[in-house]
C-alpha cells in the first residue's frame, strides 16, 4: 500500500489555513505556500521519485487532485475576497446624494422680455414680421405722420420728452409703423408687430413710469376689414390669456385710427365673475386698436381708396403686472435679483396652456 | 363732464336704472368713470323751519334752535355761526344717518337737549370747494320757502346720481347736457327737449357796437344787453345743479352764465356794461408784451397769439380764457353784457396752456364750439337773467362775423361701410342707426348723403360715419374673421434670432437680464465711454434723468450696489439696449445696440465643496468669448491691453477688437471707483452688439474627419513678463506654414525660480495632415521655423 498520508495532511492543512484567510494578500501567500516552487504540493510531487513505477501514476493523480482542489479553492476564495474588497470600496465611496450638486448658476430673463417674446411668437406664427425702429424720433414720424398735427392737444409738452423742436423720445412705437409703411412704397401686404421702449413725461410712481414697453401691430392690405381686427385679437386673447377668454370692443378715440376701439378681455383670474384684478367688472382693458386712419395711410404712401388696415397696441408692462399681480411698475426697472429671479422657469402657461 | 341723472331726465326722460344707463353709455364709447350717489348712506333728512334761535347759556359758540320739522318742533343745538331764525334748513332727525356712517342720536350738549342735527352741505357729501361762500363754515339754508317736514334730499335735488363722463378728445359734442341728451337718445331712443330760450328783443344795439379785427381769431362775436339786474344768490335748484356738475355757485349772474354753459356747451362771459368804459367791443390779437389784469387780480403779459376782447383801447377780457378785472360783474352791477362767441381753438389752447389757466370755458373753446348752440345759449342766459336776476333784455342780438349753422354733408356708400367693418348691413339698418344720432340721410343712387349738424362737426370723413354706425349698432354684432392678406413669411431676422440666442446663452452662463432707464445724469453719461456729443432733453424732469446714456455700465453698477445692499453677494447681470450719441441739435442721434454685463462676488459657488469661479477679468472675458464663439466670431476678435477709462483698473482692462476695429471693452472696476461704490472686485464688459450681429457668417461648412492622428508638441519658453501671450501665439501661427491646426497657452508661471521680470510660458501646438500620416521629419519642417521665430523675438526656449 502506497503512503498517501502526506497528501491527506497537505490537503487538511490547506483547508485549515484557507479558512483563516481574510485578505487577498494572505491568499496570495497561501497560494505560494502550497503551489509555489517550494510549496507543499510541489514538495509532494518531489517525493514521487521514491515510489515505484506502478505506484507513481496513482500517486500523481492524487497529488493533482489536491492541486486542483487547492487551485479552485484559492480561485473561489479570491473571487469572494475581491468582491468584498470592492464592496468595501463602494461603501467607502458612498456619498450623501441629498447634498447640493456643483452649482452652475442660472440667470433669469427679465419678466418684460419673456412677456414680449411670448407675444412676438404668437404673431410670428400668424406671419407677422417684427419691425424695430429709433427710440429717438422726429416730430414728423412720432406725430404728424400719425395724424397728430402740430395743434393737436395730445401733443402737449408735458407728455413728451423733447430733445429739440423737431426731435423727441418716441412716445409710442407707432413711428416704426409709419416708417415701415413708407419703406414699402405703397405696396401691401404689411404685417408687422413693433415691440420697443417708449418714453412719456410722467413722474415715476407705482403705476407710472417715464420709460415703459409697448407692442404695436399693423396689417395693411387690400380688403382688410374691422372684423379681421376682431378675429385676430380674439385669437390673441385665447392663445395668450387662455382658451375661454372673450373679448369686447368699446368705442374709443385715437388720432391714427378710425374707428377706434378699446379692447377688453374677460378676466383671466376670475373668469368674468369679478375680482380685484378686473376691479369687479369681469373685464380687463388690455389693448387700444382700430382701423388705420386714411390720413395715416395716405401720408405713408398708401392709397386709402385701395388699401385699408388695422392697428393695435398694448403694454407688456401692464400685461405682466396683471398676470403676476406685480404691484409696482418700478420693479421692472429697479433690477432687484429677488424680483428678476422669480421669472426663471420655462413653462408659465397655466393649465390651459396659454402662453402668458 | 359730470352728468346729473335728474337734470338729464329733464332733457330726455329715461327710466333705466343708473347702472344700466352708465353701462350702455360706456359701451357706446363714453366711459362712465364713476357714479356718485348722493342718496347713499343718508336717512331721515327733512326740511326744517327754524322758528327761534337763542344763545346756549353754557357755551358761547352754541345756539339753541327750535325747529319745526313738519309734525312737531324739536330743540336742536347748533354750532354754526350763520344759523338764524326764519330760515329753512336741512335737518337730520334722531335715528337718521349721514354719509361717512354718522348716526344721529338724541343728545345733551352742555346740559341742553338736542334732538337732531342741522346740516351743512359738506355733511351731505358735497366737496368743500363746491360749497357757495355763504354756506362755508356754516349750515345750508334754502333760498326760498319750503314746507317743513318734506324730504330734504328731494328738495335739494340730491335724490340723484351723477355720472362722471371720461371723454376722449373727439367727443367734445358730449361736453354739455345737450350732448349727453343726444347721446342718450342715440342709445335708448326718445326725444330731446331743449329748454326754453326765447326772449323778446330790446331796442336794436342799445348803444353798443361790436367789431372783429381778425376773422380768423374771432369768426363770430355775439352779445345781448340785460338791464335792471339785481345781484343775489341764485335759486337753490340752480345752485345744486351747478354743485353736482362740479361748479361752485357764486351769484345769480355768474351762475346763469355757468348754467347755460353746462346746458349747451357754449361758454359765455358776463361784463358789467357800465364798467366797459366805452360803447364798443373790439376783438383782436394781443400785442406782444401787452399787459392786462385778469379778474383773479393777476397782471398778465400777453403775446401776439393771444386773443383779447377790448373796449376799443384796452383789453377787458382774455378771450375764452378769463375776464378782465375792471369789467367783471360785481355786487353793484345792474346792466350786463352777455358774450357768446366763437374763437380760434388753437389760439385758446396755446394761451390757456401758457398761462396755466384751464377752465370749463377754455377747455370747450379749444376743442371748437358748436355753432348751432352759440345763440341758443346766449338767449337762454338772457331769459334766465330775466327770470332769476330781475333783468330785462335791453337789446336785440348785437353781433359781428358770420355764424354758419348749416349742416354739412358726407357722401358714403353702403358698400364702403360694410367693407370697412366686415358686416352686411342693409341701407335701412344704416339709415336707422344714423337717425338715432340725429343724422338724416338721403339715398341717391348708390350713395348715402348724411347731414351733419354743427353739434357733430367732429364728423368729417367717411370713416367717421362708419365709426358712428359701428358704435351705435354695437361692436358685439361685429363678426370675427382673419385677414386674407397676401402671404408673409413671419420669421425673425438673423439679428433678432441671434439676439435671442445671445440672451439665452448669457442666462445659461448665470447672468440675469436687466432693463434700465435710457435717461441718466450728465455725470453718468460721461463714464465708460469716449463718445462725443450727449443727447440732452430740452426740459428734463430731474437731474438724474436729464440726458441719454452713452454706456450701460453706470446703471449696471447701480444695480449691483442696490442688490449688494440687499444681502445679494454674488451678482451677475447683462443688459441689451441702446446707447445714444448726438449728431448735433435737430438731427437724429446715432443709436447703437450694445451688450453689457457686470459680475461681482463669485460665480458657480458650491460652498460645501469649496469650489467657485471668481468674478474677475477672466470670467468676464470668458463670458464674452463664449458669446463670440456662438456667433462664430471667436477667431475674428482680439484683445488689447487698454487704460482708456478712469473707472477701470489700468492693468486689468482690455479693448475688444473685431477685425482690428475697436467694438468694446472688458475690465475690472478701478479699486478706487469700486470702493466709492462700496464694491469689491467687480468686472464689466460692453460690446457693440449691432456690429457683432451684422457680420454675415454664411453657411456652416462641413469638414471631413481626418483618418490620421494629430501630433502635439509642447514648447516651454522664458520671456519678458510684459510679452503678451497673444503675441507668442501669433508668432507661432505666422511661422508655421502647414499642418498647424491649433496653438494654445497651457501654462504661465512667474515667481520663485524665475529671474525677476521674466515669466515662463507653455505653448501646446497641434499638427495634423488630413491626407497622410505626419512623419517626424515633416513636423520638424514646421516646428523648427516656429522655434526660430520665437527665439528671434526674444524668447528663450527651455
Amino acid at each position: 500500500m502506497m503512503d498517501t498520508v502526506g497528501i491527506t495532511d497537505v490537503r487538511k492543512s490547506f483547508d485549515d489555513e484557507i479558512a483563516n484567510v481574510s485578505s487577498v494578500d494572505e491568499l496570495q501567500q497561501l497560494k505560494v505556500a502550497f503551489l509555489g516552487k517550494k510549496g507543499k504540493v510541489t514538495g509532494l510531487m518531489k517525493s514521487m521519485k521514491d515510489l515505484s513505477k506502478e505506484e507513481r501514476p496513482e500517486y500523481g493523480a492524487k497529488v493533482n487532485e489536491v492541486r486542483t482542489h487547492i487551485t479552485e479553492a484559492i480561485d473561489n476564495r479570491s473571487k469572494v475576497l475581491e468582491e468584498a474588497a470592492l464592496e468595501a470600496k463602494l461603501r467607502e465611496d458612498t456619498i450623501d446624494v441629498t447634498l447640493p450638486g456643483r452649482t452652475f448658476t442660472l440667470g433669469s430673463p427679465h419678466p418684460l422680455s419673456r412677456t414680449v417674446e411670448d407675444i412676438e411668437d404668437f404673431f410670428l406664427g400668424l406671419g407677422y414680421e417684427i419691425a424695430e425702429g429709433y427710440e429717438v424720433e422726429t416730430d414728423y414720424y412720432n406725430f404728424e405722420a400719425l395724424n397728430l398735427p402740430k395743434s393737436h392737444p395730445a401733443r402737449d409738452m408735458q407728455d413728451t420728452f423733447y430733445i429739440s423742436e423737431e426731435t423727441l423720445l418716441r412716445t409710442h412705437t407707432s413711428p416704426v409703423q409709419a416708417r415701415t409703411m413708407e419703406s414699402r412704397k405703397g405696396q401691401g401686404p404689411v404685417k408687422i408687430i413693433c415691440p420697443g421702449k417708449v418714453y412719456r413725461r410722467d413722474s415715476d410712481d407705482a403705476t407710472h413710469s417715464h420709460q415703459f414697453t409697448q407692442i404695436e401691430g399693423l396689417v395693411v392690405d387690400r380688403g382688410i376689414h374691422m372684423s379681421d381686427l376682431k378675429g385676430t385679437l380674439e385669437l390673441f386673447a385665447r392663445e395668450i390669456f387662455g382658451a375661454e377668454r372673450e373679448i369686447r370692443l368699446r368705442p374709443s378715440y385715437f388720432p391714427f385710427t378710425e374707428p377706434s376701439v378699446e379692447v377688453d378681455i374677460s378676466c383671466f383670474k376670475c373668469k368674468g365673475a369679478g375680482c380685484n384684478v378686473c376691479k369687479g367688472t369681469g373685464w380687463i382693458e388690455i389693448l387700444g386698436a382700430g382701423m388705420v386712419h386714411p390720413n395715416v395711410l395716405e401720408m405713408a404712401g398708401f392709397d386709402p381708396e385701395i388699401y385699408s388696415g388695422f392697428a393695435f397696441g398694448m403694454g407688456p408692462d401692464r400685461i405682466a403686472m396683471l398676470k403676476y399681480g406685480i404691484e409696482d411698475i418700478r420693479h421692472f426697472y429697479t433690477n432687484d435679483l429677488r424680483f428678476i429671479n422669480q421669472f426663471k422657469a420655462t413653462e408659465d402657461g397655466g393649465v390651459t396652456n396659454e402662453s402668458i | 363732464m359730470k352728468v346729473s341723472r335728474e337734470w338729464l331726465n329733464e332733457w330726455i326722460p329715461n327710466e333705466v336704472p343708473v347702472n344700466a344707463l352708465a353701462e350702455k353709455i360706456t359701451r357706446g364709447g363714453i366711459e362712465v368713470d364713476e357714479i356718485i350717489d348722493y342718496t347713499s348712506g343718508v336717512k331721515n333728512l327733512v326740511v326744517g323751519y327754524v322758528k327761534t334761535v337763542t344763545q346756549h347759556p353754557e357755551a358761547d359758540r352754541l345756539r339753541i334752535c327750535q325747529v319745526d320739522t313738519g309734525e312737531e318742533t324739536h330743540q336742536i343745538i347748533c354750532g354754526a355761526p350763520n344759523v338764524k331764525a326764519d330760515s329753512y334748513v336741512v335737518v337730520c332727525k334722531v335715528g337718521g344717518r349721514l354719509p361717512g356712517g354718522i348716526k344721529i342720536k338724541r343728545a345733551k350738549l352742555r346740559g341742553e337737549v338736542s334732538e337732531g342735527m342741522i346740516c351743512s352741505l359738506e355733511e351731505l357729501g358735497i366737496k368743500e370747494d363746491q360749497v357757495p361762500a355763504e354756506y362755508q363754515n356754516g349750515i345750508f339754508m334754502f333760498q326760498e320757502e319750503r314746507t317743513p317736514g318734506e324730504d330734504a334730499l328731494a328738495a335739494l335735488l340730491l335724490d340723484d346720481q351723477v355720472m362722471e363722463f371720461d371723454l376722449t378728445p373727439n367727443r367734445k359734442d358730449a361736453l354739455s347736457m345737450a350732448g349727453a341728451a343726444y347721446e342718450t337718445r342715440a342709445l335708448f331712443g326718445g326725444e330731446v327737449e331743449v329748454p326754453a330760450h326765447e326772449v323778446a328783443d330790446g331796442s336794436e344795439t342799445a348803444g353798443l357796437e361790436i367789431r372783429n379785427e381778425d376773422d380768423e381769431a374771432v369768426p363770430f362775436y355775439g352779445a345781448r344787453i340785460v338791464q335792471g339786474v339785481t345781484i343775489a344768490p341764485s335759486p337753490t335748484w340752480m345752485q345744486m345743479r351747478l354743485i353736482k356738475a362740479g361748479v361752485r355757485p357764486i351769484n345769480n349772474v355768474v351762475d346763469i352764465s355757468n348754467y347755460a354753459l353746462l346746458e349747451f356747451g357754449q361758454p359765455l362771459h358776463m361784463f358789467d356794461r357800465d364798467q366797459i368804459g366805452s360803447d364798443e367791443i373790439v376783438t383782436r390779437y394781443a400785442r406782444d408784451d401787452e399787459k392786462m389784469t385778469t379778474l383773479d387780480g393777476k397782471e398778465r403779459t400777453l403775446e401776439s397769439g393771444d386773443i383779447v376782447i377790448t373796449n376799443g383801447s384796452e383789453p377787458i377780457a382774455l378771450a375764452g380764457v378769463m375776464g378782465g378785472e375792471f369789467s367783471e360783474v360785481t355786487d353793484q352791477t345792474t346792466t350786463v353784457v352777455i358774450e357768446s362767441a366763437v374763437f380760434d381753438p388753437v389760439s385758446i389752447r396755446k394761451t390757456s396752456g401758457r398761462l396755466n389757466l384751464r377752465s370749463e370755458a377754455s377747455s370747450r373753446f379749444e376743442k371748437g364750439v358748436s355753432h348751432e348752440f352759440v345763440l341758443k345759449a346766449l338767449d337762454r342766459a338772457a331769459l334766465l337773467l330775466e327770470q332769476y336776476a330781475g333783468g330785462t333784455v335791453a337789446s336785440s342780438l348785437i353781433s359781428a362775423g358770420e355764424l354758419d349753422v348749416r349742416d354739412t354733408e358726407i357722401s358714403i356708400t353702403r358698400a364702403f361701410i360694410n367693407d370697412h367693418l366686415g358686416m352686411e348691413l342693409s341701407t335701412e339698418e344704416i339709415q336707422d342707426t344714423l337717425s338715432k344720432l340725429g343724422l338724416d340721410t338721403k339715398v341717391e343712387n348708390d350713395a348715402l348723403l348724411v347731414s351733419i349738424p354743427s353739434r357733430r362737426d367732429d364728423l368729417k370723413i367717411k370713416q367717421d360715419i362708419t365709426e358712428e354706425v359701428a358704435r351705435i349698432y354695437g361692436y358685439d354684432a361685429l363678426p370675427s374673421s382673419m385677414p386674407r392678406a397676401g402671404t408673409t413669411s413671419g420669421k425673425l431676422t438673423d439679428e433678432q434670432k441671434k439676439t435671442r440666442i445671445v440672451r439665452h446663452q448669457l442666462e445659461s452662463l448665470g447672468l440675469s437680464q436687466t432693463i434700465n432707464y435710457a435717461l441718466t445724469s450728465r455725470g453718468k453719461a460721461d463714464q465708460f465711454n469716449e463718445l462725443e456729443g450727449t443727447v440732452e432733453l430740452l426740459m428734463p424732469m430731474s437731474e438724474d434723468h436729464a440726458v441719454l446714456r452713452k454706456s450701460m455700465i453706470p446703471h449696471l453698477v447701480d444695480n449691483v450696489v442696490y442688490n449688494r445692499n440687499r444681502q445679494q453677494k454674488d451678482v451677475q447681470f447683462y443688459e441689451i439696449g441702446r446707447i445714444f450719441k448726438s449728431n448735433g441739435t435737430g438731427a437724429l442721434p446715432e443709436e447703437r445696440e450694445m451688450l453689457a454685463g457686470i459680475i461681482t462676488g463669485e460665480m458657480n459657488r458650491t460652498d460645501w465643496l469649496g469650489t467657485k469661479v471668481p468674478a474677475d477679468f477672466f470670467a468676464a472675458k470668458g463670458i464674452v468669448e463664449s458669446v463670440l464663439e456662438k456667433l462664430g466670431l471667436r477667431d475674428s476678435v482680439r484683445y488689447e491691453q487698454s487704460s482708456r477709462f478712469d473707472a477701470l483698473h489700468p492693468g486689468r482692462s482690455a479693448d475688444v477688437l473685431l477685425d482690428n476695429e475697436r467694438i468694446g471693452f472688458i475690465g475690472e472696476l478701478h479699486p478706487k471707483y469700486a470702493q466709492q461704490n462700496d464694491l469689491d472686485r467687480t468686472a464689466v464688459f460692453e460690446v457693440d452688439l449691432a456690429r457683432l450681429l451684422s457680420v454675415k457668417q454664411g453657411n456652416i461648412i462641413y469638414d471631413q474627419l481626418s483618418r490620421y492622428p494629430s501630433i502635439t508638441r509642447d514648447i516651454a519658453l522664458v520671456v519678458e513678463e510684459t510679452v503678451a501671450a497673444d503675441t507668442l501665439v501669433r508668432t507661432v501661427e505666422t511661422a508655421a506654414t502647414k499642418h498647424l491646426v491649433d496653438v494654445f497657452v497651457f501654462d504661465v508661471y512667474e515667481g520663485d525660480n524665475m529671474e525677476a521680470g521674466k515669466k515662463s510660458v507653455g505653448l501646446r501646438l497641434t499638427y495634423l495632415n488630413k491626407e497622410d500620416t505626419l512623419t517626424d521629419e515633416e513636423i520638424e519642417k514646421q516646428h523648427t521655423p516656429v522655434l526660430e521665430a520665437l527665439e528671434s523675438n526674444g524668447a528663450q526656449i527651455r
